[in-house]
C-alpha cells in the first residue's frame, strides 16, 4: 500500500467514525438544548439556541408532570429487583457450577433455555396470570404493584445472571473451598464468605449490567403499573401524549434529561468495567 | 477499581438523598388529585351505630343512608372539579358516601378490576376512548340496561329525566348498542364536531366559506396556488366525526344508521361509493405533513399548529381545541367554525354530535343507587356545576344558554343556526380476530392521503370488514 | 449426615431461583401456547375453546402478513448491516492506529444505555416533518425549496425510519462485544501474515473475522431475538403500526389485537407464531453459521 492510499484510506475510515459519532452526539445533547427551550420557541427551527435559560421546564417536568413520583418509583423498583436477583442468583449460580449432584445437567439446561424467551412474549400472559391471582384472593393487589415489578424484572434476568454467575464460579480453582472444609466451614458459610468475595467482579457487572436493564425497562411496566405508580421510561411516554391538554415541550424534553442523566453519569463512571465485561458475553460457556 | 467503587457508593447515596428529599414531598402540591375520596358531611346526625339500611326508606329524606357508590371515571378535557361539586351535592341529598376515582388512564386502572371481578358501579369513559374498556364492555354483553333510570325524577326536581334531554340523544348507535329498544348507555357532555378555520383569511377580501363540495375543492385550487393547504386533520381518529357527518349528507340518517348496522348493502352501494370518492379528493389538497404528523406522539397538535400558521385552512375537530393551542396561539387570532359543506346545492349540512357517556357495568354492587346518580347527572344543578367547572355542556334542554364565551357560543349555536346533527357510532358486535371496522374506515384514510390505496381500495376494505362483523352479529341475535 | 446436610444445602440455594424462572418466565410461556386456543375478549370471564381456528385467521390475516413482512424486512436488513458496520468498526479500533479510539468506543456504546422510551422520544423529534432536526437541517441549506421529507408518514419510508433507528442502537453494543475478542487474537499472528505481505483486507477475511467468528455468531443467534423485541417496543412508542398498520411489527400487532380489538386469544395464537419463527431462525442461523473453531 503506497503512502497515498494509505493516507486515503485513514481518511475514510476517520470520515465513518467521525459520521457515527456525530449521529448520537448530536440528537443526546439537542436533547439537553431542547430541554431549556420555551413552549413557544419549538414552532422554529429545531437548530436555534434556547433564547432564555428555562430552568423553570426541569421543575415543572419533576414537580407537575410527577416525573419526581416516577424517579422515586424507578429508584425503588431498580434496587429491590437488584436485591432480589442478587440473593437469588449468586446462591443457584454457586451451586449449579461448583457441586456435583444428580440433575444438574438438566437443571443448567433449563435455566439456559430462558434464554431465548423475551419479556415481550410473556407480558401479557403474566399480566393475565396476576389478574387470576388477584381474582383468587378478591383484591387487585398484584397488579400495579413495584414490589410485584421488582419480582418480575428478577426473576426474567436470573437465566443470564446465573449463566454469567457460573462460567465466573468455575474459573475458581477447588482449593479455596477444600480449604475452607477442613476449617469446619459449613456450605453456607464456605459460600458466603468465601467464594462471594472472590465473584465480587462479576458480581459487579451483573449489577450494572442489569440496574440498565431494569431502569430502562418499558414494557412491563407500561403493563403492570398505573398511574401513580408509573416508572421513568412510562412516564416520559405518557408526558409525550398530552390529550387536550396544553402543549409542554420544554417539560417533555426536561423528562427526558431526568429519564437519561442518571444511566448517562453511571455509564461514564463505569464505562471501561461495562464494556471490558462484555467478554464474558462472548465467551465459550 | 476502587475509584469505581467509592464513585458506585457515592452515587447511590447520592440517589438516595436525592430520593428522600424529593420523594414524598410532592404530596402537597400535586396538581393532579389521585383520589377523590370525599367524606360524607354528616352534620345533621350522626353515623354512630347506624345500621346497615337494606332497603331504600321511603319516608326518610336519606334514602340511601349508609351505602357506598363507587364511580371511576376519565380525567379529561374538563377536568373533575364539575364532578365532584356533583359528587357532593348527591351525598348531600341521599347520604350515601361515593368513593370516585378519576384518572389519565383510566382504562389501566379500571381493566384489572373489572377484570377481578370487581368493577366500580358507574363508569364514565367514552367510546372510542384510550384502551376500548367500553366497546369491549359492550361487545362482551356486561353492560347494565338502564332505560328506566330516563324515566326518573331526578332528585329535587320534578320532571323526568327523559323530558330534559335534547331529542335525539337517546336514540342512537351509542346509547343504544344493540338496537334493542333499550338504552344501556348515558349521554353526557356533548360538543359539536365540525371544521375549524382561521377568521381572518376569511374575512373580507379574502376566501370566501364554502357552502358546498364543489366550493369547498374551488377554494383548495385557489389556495394551492396561494400555497396554502385546504385540509389536515389531527389523526386519522378524528374522521369519526367528519365520516359519520358526511353519510348522513350522502345518504341521510337512514344510510348512516344502516351502514353503522354493518349493513354491506349499504357500503356497497351508490352512496357509500360517493362518500368515499369524497374523502377520495381532499387527498391532493392535504397539508403535505398531515400524515406524518399523525404517526408521532403528540404531532396531532402540529397538524392543529398548522391552521393557526396559516399552512391549512380547515381541519376537524370539536370544542376543546382553542382552549388546547392556546399556549401557541398568537394573539388576536380567532378561530372560525362550521359545518361540513353540503354534498349538493342546497343539500343539508351536517355537524358531528360528539358526546361521551357513562354506564353501570352488569357486575355492579349497587344498581339502584347507581341508576339514581346517573339520573341526578341530569338535574339542573349537576349541569350548572358540570358546565362552571370545566365548560362541559349536558346534553339538556337549554343548557347551552349557559354558554358566554363568543368563540364557544358561536360553535354550540351551529345547530340552531341551520347544520344538521348527526350522532352516533357503529353497533356493537363481538370482536372479530384480525378485523377492526373502525381501523378499516378512518385508519385507511391515512393510505388514502399519503396514497398508498385509492379510495376504491377504503370501500372495498370496509366492506370486507363490514362483512366480516355481520356475520357475528347474526351469531349473537 | 455430611450428605444430607450438602442436599439441604443445595436444594435451598436453587429452590428460590427455579420457584421465580419457572413461575414468571416458564408457566407464562407455556400459557401462551394454552391460551391460543381459546377465544377470549380479555375483560369478562366467559372464554371459549376454538382450537386451532385462531391460526386459521391468522394466515389469512392481511394485516398480520404485512405486519410480518416489515418483522422479516427488519431482522434482515437491520441484522446485515448492524453486523456488518460493528464488525469493521471493531476491525478498524483494535488493529489501526486511530487517534481518540477510546472516545470513539465510549461514544458509540451511549445508545445501548438509553431506554427504548428515550429512543423513541429522540427519533420523534428527528423525524418529525416541520420541526424536526433532519428536515430542519436540510431547511438550513434550502430554506426556500426544501419540501419536508415524511419519514413518517409515507408507507414506503416507515420502515427504513424504524430501521435506521435499530441499527443506530444496537451498533456500538455488538462493536464494543466484537472488539473485545478481536483484542485476544495475539499479535504474532498478524506480523506472521504481514511477513507474507498479506495486507490488512487479507489479515481481516484470513485473521480477525476466523478468530472472532464464535463471537459473531453467538451475538447473531442473539440478535435476532432481541431486534424483534426491540423493533417492538420501538413500534409501540413511535408510530403504534401507523400510518394504517404499515410500520406494525410482529408483537405490536399483537398488542394491537390483545388490547385493542379485544381478541387476547388470538393475540396470544400470534405470540405462538412470532415464538416459534424466532426460536427456529436462530437455531438455523446456528446451523448456517457452524463452523470449525479455530484455535490460536
Amino acid at each position: 500500500m503506497n503512502k497515498e492510499t494509505g493516507r486515503l484510506y485513514k481518511a475514510f475510515i476517520y470520515l465513518c467514525l467521525i459520521i457515527l459519532a456525530i449521529s448520537i452526539i448530536v440528537p443526546v445533547s439537542w436533547v439537553f438544548m431542547a430541554s431549556l427551550k420555551a413552549n413557544s420557541e419549538f414552532q422554529g427551527n429545531p437548530w436555534t439556541l434556547p433564547a432564555s435559560i428555562m430552568w423553570s421546564n426541569y421543575l415543572k417536568a419533576w414537580r407537575d408532570a410527577g416525573m419526581g413520583d416516577y424517579f422515586f418509583n424507578s429508584v425503588i423498583t431498580t434496587s429491590l429487583g437488584l436485591i432480589i436477583l442478587l440473593v437469588v442468583s449468586i446462591p443457584c449460580a454457586y451451586v449449579l457450577s461448583r457441586m456435583e449432584f444428580k440433575g444438574r445437567k438438566f437443571l443448567t439446561r433449563y435455566l439456559k433455555s430462558g434464554l431465548f424467551v423475551n419479556i415481550s412474549y410473556i407480558v401479557i400472559p403474566i399480566f393475565l396470570m396476576l389478574l387470576a391471582w388477584n381474582r383468587k384472593i378478591g383484591k387487585p393487589i398484584f397488579t400495579n404493584n413495584l414490589f410485584v415489578l421488582a419480582t418480575i424484572y428478577a426473576a426474567t434476568a436470573i437465566p443470564f445472571t446465573v449463566y454469567l454467575l457460573s462460567n465466573y464460579f468455575r474459573s475458581i480453582s477447588k482449593t479455596y473451598e477444600e480449604a475452607a472444609y477442613i476449617d469446619g466451614a459449613g456450605y453456607f458459610k464456605t459460600m458466603v464468605d468465601i467464594m462471594v468475595p472472590m465473584a465480587k467482579p462479576s458480581i459487579i457487572t451483573i449489577i450494572l449490567f442489569n440496574f440498565l436493564a431494569f431502569w430502562n425497562e418499558y414494557i412491563m411496566a407500561l403493563t403492570l403499573l398505573t398511574d401513580t405508580k408509573k416508572t421513568l421510561p412510562v412516564g416520559l411516554v405518557s408526558l409525550m401524549q398530552s390529550q387536550r391538554a396544553a402543549a409542554n415541550y420544554g417539560p417533555m424534553y426536561a423528562g427526558l434529561v431526568i429519564v437519561m442523566l442518571p444511566t448517562l453519569i453511571l455509564y461514564m463512571m463505569v464505562q471501561r468495567r461495562l464494556t471490558d465485561a462484555m467478554m464474558v458475553g462472548g465467551d465459550k460457556g | 477499581m476502587k475509584n469505581t467503587k467509592r464513585f458506585l457508593a457515592l452515587f447511590l447515596a447520592l440517589m438516595m438523598i436525592f430520593v428522600v428529599a424529593c420523594g414524598p414531598k410532592q404530596e402537597a402540591d400535586k396538581k393532579e388529585p389521585e383520589k377523590v375520596e370525599e367524606k360524607t358531611d354528616v352534620k345533621e346526625e350522626p353515623k354512630e351505630d347506624k345500621k346497615e339500611d337494606a332497603k331504600e326508606e321511603t319516608s326518610g329524606d336519606k334514602p340511601f343512608e349508609g351505602k357506598t357508590l363507587k364511580i371511576a371515571g376519565l380525567d379529561g378535557g374538563y377536568g373533575t372539579e364539575g364532578w365532584k361539586k356533583v359528587i357532593s351535592a348527591f351525598e348531600e341529598l341521599t347520604g350515601a358516601k361515593i368513593e370516585a376515582t378519576f384518572e389519565k388512564n383510566i382504562a389501566e386502572v379500571i381493566r384489572p378490576q373489572i377484570q377481578a371481578g370487581n368493577s366500580p358501579d358507574i363508569i364514565y369513559m367514552a367510546i372510542g376512548g384510550e384502551g376500548g374498556i367500553t366497546e369491549t364492555m359492550i361487545k362482551e354483553q356486561s353492560v347494565e340496561d338502564i332505560t328506566d333510570v330516563f324515566d326518573k325524577v331526578p332528585l329535587g326536581e320534578d320532571k323526568p329525566v327523559k323530558d330534559k334531554i335534547v331529542p335525539g340523544f337517546l336514540d342512537t348507535n351509542n346509547t343504544n348498542p344493540y338496537s334493542d329498544g333499550k338504552t344501556y348507555l348515558a349521554p353526557l357532555f356533548y360538543t359539536p364536531c365540525g371544521l375549524f378555520y382561521d377568521k381572518a383569511k376569511f374575512a373580507d377580501g379574502g376566501y370566501e366559506l364554502p357552502t358546498t363540495f364543489d366550493e369547498f375543492f374551488e377554494l383548495g385550487e385557489k389556495a394551492k396556488a396561494d400555497g396554502t393547504a385546504l385540509f389536515t386533520y389531527p389523526t386519522a381518529g378524528y374522521f369519526d366525526s367528519f365520516v359519520p357527518a358526511l353519510m348522513n349528507e350522502v345518504g341521510g340518517p337512514d344510510f348512516f344508521n344502516k351502514a353503522m348496522s354493518f349493513d354491506v348493502e349499504s357500503w356497497k352501494g351508490e352512496q357509500a361509493t360517493e362518500m368515499f370518492n369524497l374523502v377520495g379528493k381532499i387527498a391532493p389538497y392535504l397539508q403535505e405533513d398531515t400524515v406524518s404528523n399523525t404517526n408521532i406522539k403528540d404531532g396531532f397538535k402540529n397538524n392543529q399548529q398548522a391552521v393557526i400558521d396559516g399552512k391549512a385552512l380547515f381541519i376537524p375537530n370539536g370544542f376543546w381545541l382553542p382552549e388546547e393551542m392556546k399556549e401557541t396561539t398568537p394573539e388576536g387570532f380567532e378561530w372560525g367554525f362550521m359545518a361540513l359543506p353540503a354534498v349538493k346545492e342546497g343539500g343539508d349540512r351536517y355537524a358531528f354530535t360528539f358526546f361521551e357517556q357513562c354506564f353501570i357495568p352488569k357486575d355492579a354492587k349497587e344498581k339502584d343507587l347507581a341508576k339514581e346518580f346517573v339520573a341526578f347527572l341530569y338535574s339542573d344543578v349537576a349541569v350548572k356545576a358540570f358546565f362552571e367547572n370545566g365548560g362541559a355542556v349536558q346534553p339538556v334542554k337549554g343548557a347551552e344558554e349557559m354558554i358566554t364565551d363568543p368563540g364557544n357560543k358561536e360553535i354550540y349555536s351551529i345547530y340552531a343556526d341551520g347544520a344538521k346533527a348527526a350522532m352516533g357510532g357503529f353497533v356493537a358486535a363481538p370482536p372479530v380476530e384480525g378485523v377492526d371496522m373502525k381501523a378499516a374506515l378512518y385508519e385507511t384514510i391515512n393510505s388514502v392521503m399519503s396514497g398508498a390505496k385509492n379510495c376504491r381500495r377504503m370501500a372495498s376494505r370496509s366492506c370486507r370488514s363490514s362483512g366480516k362483523n355481520i356475520c357475528r352479529i347474526t351469531v349473537i341475535h | 449426615m455430611r450428605s444430607k446436610r450438602k442436599r439441604r444445602f443445595i436444594i435451598a440455594c436453587l429452590l428460590p431461583a427455579f420457584v421465580l424462572f419457572t413461575v414468571f418466565m416458564v408457566y407464562p410461556t407455556i400459557s401462551i401456547f394454552m391460551m391460543s386456543l381459546y377465544k377470549w375478549g380479555g375483560l369478562s370471564a366467559n372464554k371459549s375453546f376454538v382450537g386451532l381456528n385462531n391460526f386459521k385467521i391468522l394466515f389469512k390475516d392481511a394485516n398480520f402478513i404485512k405486519s410480518f413482512q416489515n418483522s422479516i424486512f427488519l431482522i434482515v436488513v437491520v441484522t446485515l448491516v448492524t453486523m456488518t458496520l460493528a464488525i469493521f468498526f471493531a476491525a478498524v479500533l483494535t488493529r489501526e492506529k486511530v487517534k481518540g479510539q477510546n472516545f470513539f468506543r465510549i461514544i458509540f456504546y451511549i445508545p445501548n444505555i438509553l431506554s427504548v422510551s428515550v429512543i423513541a422520544s429522540i427519533f420523534s423529534a428527528i423525524y418529525e416533518p416541520q420541526r424536526g432536526l433532519l428536515n430542519g437541517l436540510f431547511r438550513l441549506f434550502r430554506p426556500d425549496t426544501w419540501t419536508n421529507i415524511q419519514f413518517t408518514g409515507n408507507q414506503k419510508l416507515v420502515v427504513y425510519s424504524i430501521a435506521f433507528a435499530l441499527i443506530w442502537q444496537a451498533i456500538g453494543y455488538y462493536m464494543v462485544m466484537y472488539m473485545s475478542s478481536m483484542a485476544q487474537i495475539p499479535n504474532h499472528i498478524y506480523e506472521a501474515s504481514g511477513i507474507d505481505g498479506a495486507g490488512r483486507f487479507r489479515q481481516f477475511i484470513d485473521i480477525t473475522l476466523p478468530l472472532s467468528w464464535d463471537t459473531v455468531r453467538t451475538t447473531l443467534t442473539f440478535y435476532v431475538i432481541s431486534n424483534i423485541n426491540i423493533s417492538f417496543q420501538l413500534v409501540n412508542i413511535m408510530t403504534q403500526g401507523g400510518p394504517d398498520g404499515a410500520s406494525h411489527v410482529f408483537l405490536s400487532y399483537m398488542y394491537n389485537q390483545a388490547y385493542n380489538n379485544s381478541s387476547y386469544g388470538y393475540g396470544l395464537a400470534l405470540g405462538v407464531v412470532v415464538f416459534i419463527f424466532s426460536f427456529g431462525l436462530s437455531a438455523l442461523i446456528n446451523l448456517v453459521t457452524k463452523r470449525d473453531t479455530i484455535q490460536y
